[in-house]
């Protein structure tokens, strides 16, 4: 056996409910090579794997396991559980520094409300913050606050102005509204 | 419409996926719409990912629209958008087609977007481009990787090492950027569009280093073909200590790993590093380079390994369960090996078998019981029971493992470990879990022959109430094996027929057969009681289970006991692995005329039942072994998966039988060989001999095969050109002594490119027997007419010559390997002795383990007792055994010792026949 000289070190980053629902599930590879394993492109084999690894560890109160030639950390929540999955011979400190990375970073985007709803809620910022720590198997950075600097908020111009308008403001405004938009878009041209 | 499909979307069960179809529609409705509403389309994007992240995926067309119409986003400049949409064209590249499209846009982003989402641009790009299309982005890239923002450098290294495979020589041409980077200072610019609120984390630090993991990943790759550069590198960096990121730290200890299993000599001078990182502030260096270190622990001293594992054992009580995790298995692994040099950390490890993580717990246990002393057995065993109940069957499984290795370790022990396993029997389980507990109690049976009646007594216990049949049926045909030698083999017949009234039909007709060799002892009212019993079963329901009645029935009532016997318990066994192989070529034979004849059962060799348990006793120690240093079984935790174990048992197949197949194969192919064939029986052949290197043009070995008045010397040739066609291939030998002489030779007449072939040539062995075993070199050139590989049939190609190794026939080339059970006795009784004494020299150039493996090897014997396992690693003595073509027996025991002047061997050989002893004795390369 040997140490694994690539940068790409992390299989997997799974984030699965209670029920063993997927909330997130990410197979990585490398983007310019084809799959190794089956695991990677078959969802059945997928699935399986994710039920006999959460059989394995839902309420185990461990934080590692070796399971199925993979290295598993991970990290229970009231309803959920995150994982990350690396080779057998990676070093297990370092995937448990990437799961705290994770761990850390949704802590800090969701102000530390780690359960199911709330990651639902906030998906977009949960999305964001896997891929600022790990880009296709690589890892891209381990610290919380640093991958947390790196997930924007979501944008706060909305479009629930256009409906408080039309409720409340009444027909005239509603009129004037499209008015003024429609001038606006002849304008564009369009 | 969409406003209000949201509110219901979200209030109802967050579980359940949104809608394919809906989500995809709408995702196309907002991004064509104008003016683009930001926060709306990074929700409909985030339902996009949600459904990409639950394993759902679009049909290609699909997926084109959607990513055309994320590229239309472009048009809005709000970063939270920007980014969110980068996200979803990653994910949207790999099904997409024409997506070199979006190339200009996301340039223009990277050029002169906003800080925030030029990371996730530059990681899009390398999404995008492929080998021809990379050039247009060679500067950007360049300029990114300088960049003094840590994460766009940190993105653009990282997509260039996504870009390696197929750009290489693109991405070299950046490697003085990259070097670069590795110094430079990069720090984190905040962003007005991340604020967050940072409870109870500090706020994020201005720089993590990480750059640094990542370029130095890469220039490894530019230059892992370059040895020296990488040195130079090594010791730049180390030097001035710039390498603060622990990853970094980490992949820089594999690197070093690397460079030293090619070339040992630079542990010495590389030690001060290792030093550095054994007292590392981060637990992850200190472990890696601390599982480098025991990994690869023929390559370090003594002293050097003590230090790893005095790291160890401070990491062994840290906090952190992953790091007690990684700390322990290295240790356990360790252990396998050198038992001893854990012992030092016992007190740590007994420590954790209290340990609230089970795996850690386990991984404790199992160490201690490979370091364990035949005193502190019995206390560990009383430990593990103490909290077997409270742990899952895979754990259980290794505990029940290892406690069946070490009674095989101190057989006196046995009484402690039967309580032990009796106790455990009785708990419930799966059936893995009470099979591991048969298959322990049974290597105690079969090994420690004083164990028999305690553990045949639990046995007959336990299948009072077994719920499995498959081991029911195994310990009925155990006790039928072993109750009649039994000094009371009444007792068991109760139990025995017990199973013939209560069980199913499976367990009846075992039970039946287990009944019939309790008849065979020397006793007439025990002879009668069972025929009775068996009659009882001419009545069963089963077909099955009356014909074993009959059958044996039948047999009993013969007159000849002897014939009963040998049907009812044989005592001879075939060789399984070599009977299925010639059943199968047997079935296969093409020739429709052979099936006339039977199956020639005498074709398989037999083993008597000592032969068959020695050898099994060998497969069981040095699978155990096996199986822990692949880890592959100990890491698998018990989910079995089938083709692991199919591995392990073609690795597992002893010597001896491996040694049986190749010679039969060998034997077939000669003998296909009209020459060849009237040759008669092979006698011996020899292990393949390489006599070029590997990488040359022609890769040539050779095999020595001795019949009785032959030589044959079949040699492979691998003609490893690609354009080169050689024709009638020979291999021309001149030989030293007269004695030998040419017969012929059988050319190849045509070697295409990157093909192999096979020359055979033989030669006649001098027929005065006092030079039976005369040894000689052959000088061998190989001959042959090269033409170019495309060139017309009736082209002349040109006569060439190409000089290869000399052949020596050795005295191993007489000797075929063979087991004998009791080497002691054998030794003694042999005659003629004749020993030798070599100095190997230094103790530290020298693995002993090689030695021995290529001693076994040139010596053509068969290590017996297990001592082909180096485990001290400086003393260690090898038993051999073989026999002569002729079928003399010869012995060899041979002694490592270090001392002052450098590591000594000693070879002593005794046998039947002296010119072998003494040419064996002397003999060595």
């Amino acid at each position: 056996m040997s140490f694994n000289t690539s940068l790409y070190s992390i299989d997997a980053i799974l984030i699965l409910d209670n029920q063993q629902n997927r909330i997130f599930t990410k197979y990585y590879k490398a983007p310019h090579e084809n799959a190794e394993s089956d695991l990677i492109t078959n969802i059945k084999k997928q699935k399986q794997f994710e039920k006999d690894l959460f059989k394995k560890t839902f309420k185990q109160n461990t934080d590692i396991i070796l399971f199925d030639h993979h290295t598993v950390v991970y990290k229970e929540y009231s309803d959920s559980v995150i994982y990350v999955i690396g080779g057998l011979n990676e070093n297990e400190v370092l995937l448990y520094n990437v799961l705290q990375g994770l761990t850390g970073a949704f802590e800090i985007i969701l102000n530390s409300q780690l359960d199911k709803r709330s990651m639902l809620e906030s998906y977009d910022m949960l999305v964001i913050a896997i891929d600022e720590t790990v880009d296709d198997g690589i890892i891209l950075e381990t610290d919380p606050s640093a991958i947390a600097a790196r997930v924007t908020n979501p944008p706060t111009e909305d479009a629930v102005n256009i409906k408080i308008d039309l409720s409340e403001k009444g027909l005239l405004s509603a009129f004037n509204f499209a008015k003024k938009n429609i001038s606006e878009r002849l304008q564009q041209g369009f | 419409m969409s406003t209000h499909t949201y509110k219901k979307n979200e209030d109802g069960d967050s579980s359940i996926l949104p809608d394919k179809m809906t989500v995809y529609q709408e995702c196309l409705q907002a991004c064509n719409a104008s003016p683009i509403q930001a926060k709306k389309c990074r929700k409909l994007l985030s339902r996009l990912l949600r459904l990409f992240y639950a394993g759902e995926t679009f049909p290609t067309v699909e997926s084109t629209n959607l990513f055309f119409s994320i590229s239309k986003l472009f048009h809005n400049d709000d970063p939270a958008l920007r980014q969110i949409a980068y996200l979803s064209i990653k994910e949207l590249c790999s099904v997409s087609n024409d997506i070199l499209m979006i190339t200009a846009s996301i340039m223009k982003d990277i050029q002169s977007g906003d800080a925030v989402y030029k990371p996730d641009a530059v990681r899009t790009l390398s999404r995008v481009l492929d080998g021809s299309t990379i050039h247009a982005a060679e500067r950007l890239f360049k300029n990114c990787i300088v960049d003094s923002n840590q994460s766009i450098s940190s993105a653009a290294l990282v997509s260039s090492y996504h870009l390696l495979p197929v750009a290489k020589d693109v991405v070299k041409r950046w490697s003085n950027e990259v070097q670069e980077s590795i110094t430079a200072n990069k720090t984190f610019p905040s962003s007005s569009y991340t604020k967050h609120e940072f409870n109870g984390y500090s706020k994020a630090p201005n720089t993590t280093y990480i750059h640094q993991y990542h370029a130095l990943a890469l220039i490894y790759q530019f230059r892992n073909s370059d040895k020296m550069s990488l040195i130079k590198m090594i010791q730049q960096l180390t030097e001035r200590k710039t390498l603060t990121n622990s990853l970094a730290q980490v992949q820089m200890i594999r690197f070093v790993e690397k460079l030293i299993l090619d070339d040992s000599n630079f542990v010495n001078s590389l030690w001060p590093l290792f030093v550095n990182w054994l007292n590392n502030k981060s637990d992850m260096v200190e472990l890696e380079a601390a599982k480098l270190i025991l990994n690869n622990s023929s390559k370090f001293n003594a002293e050097q390994q003590m230090h790893a594992i005095t790291t160890l054992q401070s990491l062994l009580g840290v906090p952190r369960t992953v790091t007690r995790f990684a700390a322990v298995r290295i240790l356990n692994k360790v252990a396998i090996k050198d038992a001893e040099m854990v012992g030092v950390c016992n007190l740590e490890l007994e420590r954790l078998i209290s340990d609230q993580s089970r795996s850690i717990s386990t991984y404790a246990i199992t160490t201690l019981l490979k370091t364990g002393n035949a005193e502190s057995v019995d206390r560990l065993v009383t430990a593990i029971s103490n909290f077997m109940d409270e742990i899952s069957d895979e754990f259980k499984i290794i505990v029940i493992d290892a406690i069946r290795t070490l009674s095989l370790k101190f057989p006196a022990k046995y009484k402690s470990m039967l309580t032990f396993l009796d106790d455990v029997l009785r708990d419930e389980g799966g059936f893995n879990f009470k099979n591991s507990i048969i298959e322990a109690i049974f290597d105690i049976i079969k090994f420690i022959p004083e164990s028999k009646e305690i553990a045949l007594e639990m046995l007959c216990e336990f299948i009072e109430d077994c719920e499995y049949t498959e081991l029911s049926v195994r310990i009925l045909h155990l006790l039928g094996n072993e109750g009649p030698k039994a000094t009371n083999p009444s007792t068991y017949v109760r139990y025995i027929y017990n199973r013939v009234v209560l069980e199913n039909s499976i367990v009846r007709s075992s039970a039946v057969i287990a009944l019939s060799k309790f008849a065979l002892i020397d006793d007439k009212e025990m002879n009668n009681s069972i025929k009775i019993l068996l009659k009882r079963s001419l009545q069963d329901v089963d077909d099955e289970v009356r014909d074993r009645a009959v059958l044996s029935l039948k047999l009993l009532e013969s007159k000849d006991l002897a014939e009963a016997k040998s049907y009812l318990s044989p005592q001879f066994k075939y060789s399984l692995p070599i009977l299925e192989q010639e059943l199968t070529k047997y079935v296969k034979n093409p020739d429709k005329a052979s099936f006339k004849s039977s199956f020639n059962i005498d074709s398989i060799p037999k083993m008597s039942e000592e032969e068959y348990m020695a050898v099994q006793y060998k497969e069981k120690l040095i699978g155990a072994i096996n199986d822990d240093l692949t880890d592959s079984k100990s890491d698998n935790k018990g989910t079995d998966s089938s083709s692991n174990e199919d591995v392990k048992e073609l690795d597992n197949i002893s010597d001896i039988t491996k040694y049986t197949l190749l010679q039969q194969q060998y034997q077939n192919e000669l003998s296909a060989l009209p020459e060849i064939g009237e040759y008669g029986a092979l006698l011996h052949s020899s292990a393949s001999v390489e006599l070029t290197e590997k990488e040359t043009e022609f890769v040539v070995s050779a095999i020595k095969h001795v019949f009785e008045k032959h030589i044959v010397i079949e040699y492979s040739i691998e003609n490893t050109l690609e354009d080169i066609l050689l024709e009638n291939v020979n291999v021309v030998s001149t030989i030293d002594s007269e004695e030998y002489t040419e017969e012929f030779t059988l050319p190849i007449e045509k070697l295409s490119p990157l093909s192999k072939g096979k020359v055979y040539s033989s030669f006649i062995r001098p027929e005065d027997d006092s030079e039976k075993y005369l040894l000689t070199t052959f000088n061998n050139t190989l001959a042959y007419i090269s033409k170019d590989a495309d060139a017309e049939d009736d082209e002349e190609g040109f006569p060439d010559e190409y000089q290869i190794e000399d052949l020596s026939l050795t005295p191993g080339d007489f000797v075929i390997p063979s087991y004998i059970s009791n080497f002691t006795n054998v030794w003694d009784e042999l005659s003629n002795e004749e020993s030798a004494v070599y100095n190997l020299g230094d103790e530290d150039s020298i693995d002993l383990q090689q030695v021995v493996s290529k001693l076994i090897v040139t010596m053509s014997m068969m290590p017996i007792e297990g001592t082909e396992v180096v485990i001290s690693g400086k003393n260690h003595s090898l038993k051999l055994f073989g026999k002569s073509i002729s079928g003399g027996k010869l012995a060899a025991i041979v002694k490592f010792a270090s001392s002052s002047k450098g590591v000594m061997m000693k070879n002593v050989v005794k046998g039947e026949e002296p010119e072998l002893v003494e040419l064996v004795a002397n003999y060595l390369e």
